[in-house]
């Protein structure tokens, strides 16, 4: 184990977290990112028993995502595995495509909700020009956030996972914040 | 007292308010422009130009008389409408454009000099002499006119911006509006109702009808209950839909608390923008006036809004009003206001032969000719037949009929049509293809087809979509016929105002007419007439009748002017939409930033990203005493500087190689594998577009880098390469600029610093040597990127290592190399590193440079084609004799100047003579002097000469001399040993 102390996108030595009335934000630092793209000609992969999802695409196995970034692109989600070389086990279970390690090419800040869809939608409404009725679970989708690119995933009808890139972790956790915190202040 | 009983006001609650200073009361429900009247106050406001004293003219948004500043201090807004601005306790607005108080306006003395103030006037007067007009003309006219004043403090509140999508955006909720949504909502589509007013209701609010024989609040009340049950609407009331764009998206401004008392809890206003698959417009309807003489006194306003302030707002202008009218609308007022006990003096009908509909006497035929009383109206002239006599009363309404609120038709280009039958005109077939107009927006004005209208345009734009929906049980309403007259204006001597904000007159139009200024739009801009705040929504109809009368034209000859966004205004706050300030754009922070910030690093913007420009420390006075040392601890020790900031791009798959051979100019294929190479981009023009680096991990692997300005350009030509220009080459692109920290770690000891932090990694020269890269782990385990390359002409490697450990790594560094001399440097000693070993950067590839000025003419390889190879080989480019040189002063105590342009010493200092120009430079620690770095023609053999850099800008005049770019170490042994 290296002798260096990480830190979080945010800057932090935990991952930073925050509740406004039903919805809660929290950096999700164990969250291991690697791209897959096939190479020309190859199939399409299983990687680690995952169905690779079709584009506007999102699908969860044991432990393991994956979400549709293109033609022939996917970038896969290892939970808690941000540690590990992620990138090396999937190219070894994938060998005949591109596989590029990503974990900290990102920041995830997944979103939940205590009162069901509705605060989730509301944010949604705040922050990113899609329609959240036809955003539901195993939606994702890539759009700009307040003049930042990121990635939208619908995880669950209460749950919102925003990824962005990881240099602007700072600004995008204070669009994110600000937009829950107003909700919070609307009149009734 | 002028509170009359009813109405829409909750009685039960007393609101405290001041106007100019002085309390009022009123009620929730109440507009302050209602509650003002309630109060028996007509007065509101002074006009535009001749400070003619002003009344509310209407009860909506289309008011172009009573503007006033609401609140105070910061949150002061100039030219809000008296009749949009909800009242709540504690309210306070004042008059503006005035100088002394309302009653008495010192500028007003512009209204008895109005024959000089004619349409025109400005145009023709103020040319003269032309010195005046900066100093003495313009401030002049600012004063006069300008409207409200701004507080001239930053706003203290938040806005917010948001999207939503529907399926129908119904715009308006008055009769049509809320039949639409009905409808729609009732099929489970997903549906916006957006409305200005802060009731649902449009005119049914203002209207005595009774729909199934009830109120028409019953009705609404109902309506409101169910669409509280329907979670697929959203009913969005002080909401203006204030523009039509492409796509079917709408600009819409919701105000969230503008009708409470500040400080707000929630933002001021949201500004969304609503995709809509289709829309239906429902905007109801503005009245006209018929303008006469001395139409502006203060009482007089359309007859409409008189009625709205009877039937909603329980307050009535006057005790004793009289009504103008050109059809049976006027009479309706009369009815009303009667039955809620104010004296009607008279309905003066232009139409010969009618009669009254009740008990109110009518002058038949008949038109105003003239009004007396010029703080409040007191005496009206009546003239029939040639005959005049003078009518007593407080206040008059007019009527003149009805023009249909087709601007958000209009957004587009939509050319609305001129209807004969309903005298107006009515949106035509151009609009945009996914609106639909209903109800009075559309010249049903009847609630009986406002209602009906609305529900069926509802189940035509449901039905376009593929949904089914039913017809709902509508409620029985009141459809009486239009009667009415054509009848523009009074004819007479005395001024009649068409547009009231900006105090043009039928005069002007007639003015305007006689110097040939007939086209409409030509109309327009001479008279100013529709270019209020107002937009003219009281008086362009009304313009274009007289013109037409003038020209002897139809109305819809004579046209329309443009419509365009907004229907009302909106603060820029909103549409600015968020933040401001340090969040007004989003931030890069590298990943060593937090280490720097503790050691008081001084940043530096580089776009988005915010770089440690330099470290200063205890003792040092100035930026440049820092980034000497800075400079020196580099060449002397061992500098580390964070370069994550550089742009990578992660290039995989069995053509890698190929692709890159394709893009950059120098090959690439050939490249071994554990080695990099400095790779030159171009442009299809042939000129440089980036430079960088390459590095060969494996046989179908490179990770390349870009400069930190152009990594987004760059990754975006490389895929558009590998998509559009070479798809059939096996080629995968990602950038991976944020996922990797990497920190330059440069110096004669940066070998021996990194010695001590990889993992028993042979860092020797032979088993690493220059240009070498390679995957490692370092600070036990972590794994990592080593690439041996040189910005500095040291000794030096970048070294890379997971985002995480960026921080941890260079302090890390720091510590272990403290007896190494480990220094920490930023952008300004790194610029200045460079400038001494004479590397290109930004400054010099500034897009109008070629491979040849850069002094890289032959890396463009002839042995295979890349982008831009051939382009730079044709004679514009190739003939190029400017190259890169060094430049130092001939006496060390000069600056050079970078930006200075270079010419003979003897020549004389012209476009002609120029002989190129510096494009980087500093003080160079090392030489002792400031540097420069310059393109300058037939540079290599001018080294050794002297050169004038000169700056005329500043008068500057420096004797330089040619030198090589490298300054430091020209022979490059520093960096291969």
């Amino acid at each position: 184990m290296t002798d260096l102390s990480p830190i979080t996108a945010l800057g932090g030595a935990v991952p930073r977290s925050v509740s406004f009335g039903a919805l809660s934000l929290s950096e999700n630092t164990g969250l291991a990112l690697a791209s897959l793209s096939l190479r020309r000609g190859a199939s399409q992969p299983v990687p680690m028993g995952l169905q690779l999802p079709g584009p506007g695409g999102w699908t969860a196995g044991n432990g393991v995502a994956a979400f549709w970034t293109g033609p022939g692109q996917w970038m896969l989600e290892g939970e808690g595995r941000a540690e590990e070389s992620f990138a090396r086990e999937l190219k070894s279970r994938a060998p005949d495509c591109s596989v590029t390690e990503q974990t900290d090419g990102f920041v995830a800040i997944e979103i939940a909700s205590a009162a069901g869809p509705e605060p989730i939608r509301a944010l949604m409404r705040k922050l990113v020009n899609i329609d959240a009725a036809g955003f539901g679970p195993g939606c994702a989708t890539r759009t700009g956030l307040e003049h930042m690119t990121v990635f939208v995933i619908r995880r669950a009808e209460d749950r919102l996972a925003i990824i962005g890139m990881r240099s602007l972790a700072g600004s995008l956790w204070h669009a994110l914040a600000q937009a829950a915190a107003r909700l919070e202040g609307e009149p009734a | 007292m002028t509170r009359l009983s009813g109405g829409l006001i909750d009685r039960s609650q007393t609101l405290r308010f001041t106007f100019d200073g002085k309390s009022y009361t009123g009620h929730p429900g109440d507009t302050l422009a209602s509650a003002l009247l309630a109060n028996d106050v007509r007065l509101m406001g002074r006009s535009f130009k001749y400070h003619r004293p002003r009344g509310v003219f209407t009860a909506g948004s289309e008011e172009p008389n009573a503007l006033v500043e609401l609140r105070t201090g910061a949150r002061q807004e100039p030219n809000t409408r008296a009749t949009m601005a909800e009242l709540f306790d504690g309210l306070s607005a004042n008059s503006q454009n005035r100088v002394g108080s309302l009653n008495f306006d010192l500028l007003a003395v512009n209204d008895l000099a109005s024959p000089f103030f004619a349409a025109g006037f400005y145009y023709k007067t103020f040319m003269w002499p032309r010195a005046f007009w900066e100093k003495l003309y313009e401030p002049m006219i600012r004063r006069a006119a300008g409207l409200g004043s701004l507080s001239m403090q930053a706003d203290p509140d938040a806005y917010d911006k948001g999207f939503l999508h529907c399926d129908l955006l119904v715009i308006g909720g008055g009769a049509a509006g809320l039949a639409a949504a009905l409808t729609a909502a009732r099929s489970g589509a997903q549906v916006i109702l957006a409305d200005e007013d802060f009731r649902l209701g449009g005119r049914l609010l203002s209207e005595s009808h009774s729909l199934n024989d009830a109120p028409a609040t019953d009705w609404i009340a109902a309506l409101e209950a169910e669409f509280a049950s329907l979670p697929n609407l959203r009913v969005m009331r002080r909401t203006t839909v204030f523009g039509t764009f492409d796509h079917g998206i709408y600009g819409a401004v919701e105000r969230v608390s503008d009708h409470l008392a500040a400080p707000f809890a929630a933002v001021r206003q949201t500004l969304w923008r609503i995709t809509a698959k289709r829309a239906i417009l429902a905007a109801g309807a503005t009245e006209r006036h018929i303008p006469f003489a001395n139409n502006d006194r203060p009482g007089i306003m359309l007859a409409g809004a008189m009625r709205s302030y009877a039937n909603r707002f329980a307050a009535s202008p006057a005790d004793r009003v009289a009504i103008f009218t050109n059809n049976d609308d006027g009479h309706r007022t009369a009815l009303d206001l009667a039955a809620k006990g104010v004296e009607i003096a008279g309905v003066i009908d232009s139409r010969a032969g009618v009669r009254a509909l009740g008990q109110y006497p009518v002058f038949a035929g008949a038109m105003v000719s003239d009004a007396k009383g010029r703080l409040g109206l007191t005496r009206l002239q009546v003239t029939r037949d040639g005959q005049s006599h003078w009518l007593d009363c407080g206040a008059l309404g007019i009527a003149g009929g009805w023009n249909p609120n087709v601007h958000l038709a209009s957004h587009h280009r939509g050319r609305p049509v001129w209807d004969e039958t309903l005298l107006s005109f009515v949106p035509g077939q151009d609009g945009p293809p996914v609106m639909s107009v209903a109800g009075a927006a559309a010249g049903k004005g009847s609630t009986h087809a406002a209602l009906t209208s609305g529900a069926e345009a509802a189940l035509a734009a449901l039905s376009e979509l593929g949904r089914t929906a039913t017809l709902p049980d509508l409620p029985r309403a009141e459809d009486a016929p239009i009667n009415q007259q054509a009848f523009w204006h009074v004819p007479g001597k005395g001024r009649a105002w068409v547009d009231f904000q900006n105090d043009v007159t039928v005069k002007d139009i007639k003015l305007a007419h006689q110097e040939n200024m007939r086209p409409v739009e030509h109309l327009k801009r001479w008279t100013t007439l529709g270019m209020a705040t107002d937009q003219g929504k009281t008086a362009n109809v009304t313009a274009l009748a007289v013109m037409a009368e003038l020209t002897g034209k139809s109305i819809p000859e004579t046209g329309t002017t443009i419509f365009r966004p907004p229907y009302t205004g909106v603060a820029l706050s909103v549409l600015g939409g968020g933040d401001t300030g340090k969040h007004f754009r989003p931030t890069r922070l590298t990943p060593t930033h937090d280490w720097a910030k503790a050691q008081g690093a001084v940043f530096v913007e580089v776009g988005q990203w915010m770089r440690a420009q330099y470290f200063p420390r205890a003792g040092e006075t100035t930026w440049r005493e820092t980034v000497d040392r800075e400079v020196l601890a580099t060449r002397a020790g061992v500098g580390l500087c964070d370069v994550t900031t550089l742009g990578k791009v992660d290039v995989q798959g069995a053509d890698a190689g190929e692709f890159l051979n394709r893009l950059y100019a120098n090959a690439m294929a050939s490249l071994k594998v554990g080695m990099v190479r400095y790779g030159l981009m171009l442009r299809e023009d042939g000129h440089a577009y980036d430079d960088g680096t390459c590095a060969r991990l494996a046989e179908d692997h490179y990770v390349v880098t870009t400069t930190t300005a152009q990594a987004g350009p760059v990754y975006r030509h490389m895929e558009y390469a590998r998509q559009c220009l070479w798809p059939e080459l096996d080629v995968q692109l990602i950038s991976t600029t944020d996922a990797w920290a990497q920190i330059s770690v440069a110096g004669p000891n940066a070998r021996a610093l990194l010695e001590r932090i990889v993992d028993g990694f042979d860092l020797s020269n032979t088993a690493f040597p220059f240009m070498a890269c390679t995957e490692l782990t370092v600070c036990k385990g972590l794994r990592a990127r080593l690439f041996r390359i040189s910005f500095s002409g040291e000794l030096a490697y970048e070294i890379a290592v997971p985002a995480r450990y960026g921080n941890a790594l260079m302090a890390q560094m720091i510590e272990v190399g403290a007896d190494l001399g480990a220094t920490p440097y930023g952008t300004e000693a790194l610029g200045v590193l460079r400038i001494e070993k004479g590397h290109a950067a930004g400054n010099e590839l500034n897009g109008q440079t070629t491979a040849q000025m850069l002094g890289m003419g032959k890396m463009v390889s002839t042995k295979k084609d890349a982008i831009g190879a051939v382009m730079s080989r044709r004679e514009g480019l190739s003939a190029e004799r400017r190259i890169l040189v060094g430049l130092m002063p001939v006496d060390a105590s000069q600056p050079v100047v970078a930006g200075s342009h270079l010419f003979a010493p003897d020549a004389e200092q012209k476009t002609e003579t120029d002989l190129g120009w510096i494009t980087s430079a500093c003080f160079s620690p090392h030489v002792g002097s400031g540097i420069g770095l310059g393109f300058l023609a037939d540079g290599t053999a001018r080294i050794g000469q002297e050169i004038i850099a000169a700056n005329p800008l500043q008068g500057q005049s420096v004797r330089l001399r040619v030198v090589s770019p490298h300054f430091v170490d020209p022979e490059g042994g520093r960096l291969r040993d």
